[in-house]
């Protein structure tokens, strides 16, 4: 029904999102990644939202919560790949996300969760 | 002369002060010419022989040159040039021009008595009898070194913005992209730097950008939320802004507005925050053994 | 060649909200604005879309290509039906919100864009005019 595709990478969820989700999109998106956890129970979720070209407030806000249930739940939740464009106009508008890991790509989000360090990816 | 004399000559006689009538006054014209040269001091009005020695001074020349009539006059006028004017005839070439097409005009540097320059508007004309004989020079010379200076400002400040819009993104190391920051941090150039900074971030795929504010001059509440703006932005895109080159007096400011970088690695030196993005990178700069 | 230079889109599913999205990036982009620029006013839509369909339930986007002084620009016309907006200064404080968003979406769009105008009243619906003008 949705467009998301989440797929297990040895103890990781990736999730990657199309370029421009309509709310119900959005919405399948909090659904599947919780059900995963459940399911599966990787040690993390990676939110691959390179495509994205939009990032509204009720977007990032279920991103946002996504992330938190994901915590509750025992993982972690990386951000991978937003555009500067998207990353200008989420900050002009005062979206932050909270306290959600972010990385340039899914590669460096991959290695994150690897060397199970902080916000900065490692040098190669 | 003749345009002028017009409205005195339209004046009803009955108008007319019986204690001062206006014939006398007419007569005296040509003693009031020199005497308005004279005391006239926002120009530097003198006469030139054809050589072109100094004949006569006025109080603007004396304000603006420096030199009393006394001191100049019978001097070549070519002392009021820099050596390097001098050295290439810039004073003959200047009678020569203004001999051959009737006047000259300039705006240059000239020497006052004192050694120190001014930026001037000089024009000189040709004064020919009425048999076309060449009698002198007459020289006007205008003080615009304030214009000049506000022209510089301006020009300056423009400058400044031109030099934001073209800050260059280094890529210092691979991995760090160092933004040298000079001058004044208004919104409009902030908003140019925080796009190019981000695009630079992910193209180079750098997960460090080092902020080095070391040339802007001072750092206001504005200045600073464009900061943290430009620094939430680039976390955003997965990567970590070190704000470095925060000087002494930058830190007192700060923590005198109540501006809280807490959340914001900073440093004091560019050279502190390489080391600091080094580290993070798991990289290390040894001596040769 | 002649760009289409206004339209109008129904706001009465949830969907239509991406609808509302991708036409505003279509006229945006044919107005020649930046990646950027086109990221912001995008943007803008969607939270006044949402906003339309959030409160009135249904509305109508109109997107006019204008210009002013020589700049050019494009206009966003948000109208609808629906109960209105008792506090307009209200609206646009950060945080305030009476629905299901986040508290961004008016204050959020007028900082994303050059200009908004609110004109509402209790029971007579609705119209939020935005612009934004082309850097030259």
């Amino acid at each position: 029904m949705s467009d998301i595709s989440v797929i297990r990478v040895r103890d990781l969820l990736m999730v990657t999102l199309p370029s421009d989700p309509d709310d119900a999109t959005v919405s399948a998106l909090q659904h599947q990644v919780l059900e995963a956890m459940q399911k599966r129970e990787p040690k993390g979720v990676v939110l691959d939202i390179s495509a994205v070209e939009t990032l509204d407030s009720f977007f990032a806000r279920t991103v946002a919560e996504t992330a938190q249930m994901v915590r509750l739940m025992g993982g972690r939740t990386i951000i991978a790949g937003m555009r500067p464009a998207v990353a200008i106009t989420a900050t002009q508008i005062g979206l932050t996300l909270g306290k959600i890991e972010t990385a340039l790509d899914v590669d460096r989000a991959l290695e994150m969760v690897a060397r199970g360090d902080g916000n900065i990816g490692g040098q190669k | 002369m003749k345009k002028k004399s017009r409205p005195a000559n339209s004046v009803p006689p009955d108008s007319t002060p019986p204690s001062s009538p206006a014939q006398p006054l007419q007569a005296r014209r040509a003693e009031m010419v020199p005497l308005l040269v004279k005391s006239i001091k926002d120009y530097a009005i003198l006469l030139l022989d054809k050589e072109g020695k100094v004949l006569t001074w006025n109080a603007g020349a004396e304000r603006i040159k420096g030199w009393k009539a006394n001191e100049i006059i019978g001097q070549h006028f070519s002392r009021f040039y820099p050596p390097e004017d001098i050295a290439r005839g810039k004073a003959e070439e200047e009678l020569r021009t203004a001999r051959d097409e009737g006047r000259f005009e300039d705006e240059g540097w000239r020497v006052r008595k004192d050694g120190s320059r001014f930026w001037a508007n000089v024009i000189v004309t040709a004064l020919r009898d009425e048999n076309g004989q060449l009698l002198g020079y007459g020289k006007i010379t205008r003080d615009l070194t304030e214009r000049r200076e506000a022209e510089e400002k301006i020009r300056k400040q423009s400058q400044e913005i031109l030099e934001m819009a073209t800050v260059p993104i280094v890529q210092a190391w691979e991995g760090i992209v160092l933004v040298p920051l000079v001058g004044m941090l208004d919104s409009q150039r902030t908003q140019q730097l925080m796009e190019r900074l981000l695009h630079r971030v992910t193209e180079t795929n750098s997960p460090i950008a080092l902020l080095d504010i070391t040339g802007v001059p001072t750092v206001d509440t504005q200045t600073a939320q464009h900061l943290i703006e430009t620094i939430s932005a680039v976390r955003l895109l997965g990567a970590e802004v070190i704000l470095t080159g925060v000087r002494p007096v930058i830190a007192q400011t700060l923590v005198h507005l109540g501006i809280d970088l807490s959340n914001v690695l900073t440093r004091s030196s560019l050279a502190a925050g390489l080391r600091t993005a080094l580290e993070t990178l798991n990289l290390q700069v040894a001596a040769k053994q | 060649m002649t760009a289409v230079s206004q339209g109008e889109i129904q706001i009465a599913t949830e969907s239509d909200i991406l609808l509302a999205r991708r036409a505003v990036r279509e006229a945006a982009t044919q107005v020649g604005f930046g990646a950027t620029d086109v990221t912001r006013i995008v943007t803008a839509a969607s939270e006044l879309a949402r906003n339309t369909f959030l409160y009135a339930g249904r509305g109508t986007m109109h997107w006019t290509r204008c210009e002013l002084h020589g700049r050019e620009g494009l206009e966003l016309k948000f109208v609808d039906k629906g109960p209105g907006i008792p506090d307009i200064s209200l609206a646009l404080q950060e945080g305030y919100s009476t629905g299901k968003g986040l508290g961004m979406g008016l204050p959020g769009a007028k900082r994303l864009m050059d200009d908004m105008d609110i004109q509402s009243a209790p029971g007579h619906g609705t119209t939020i005019t935005v612009k934004k003008w082309r850097k030259t």
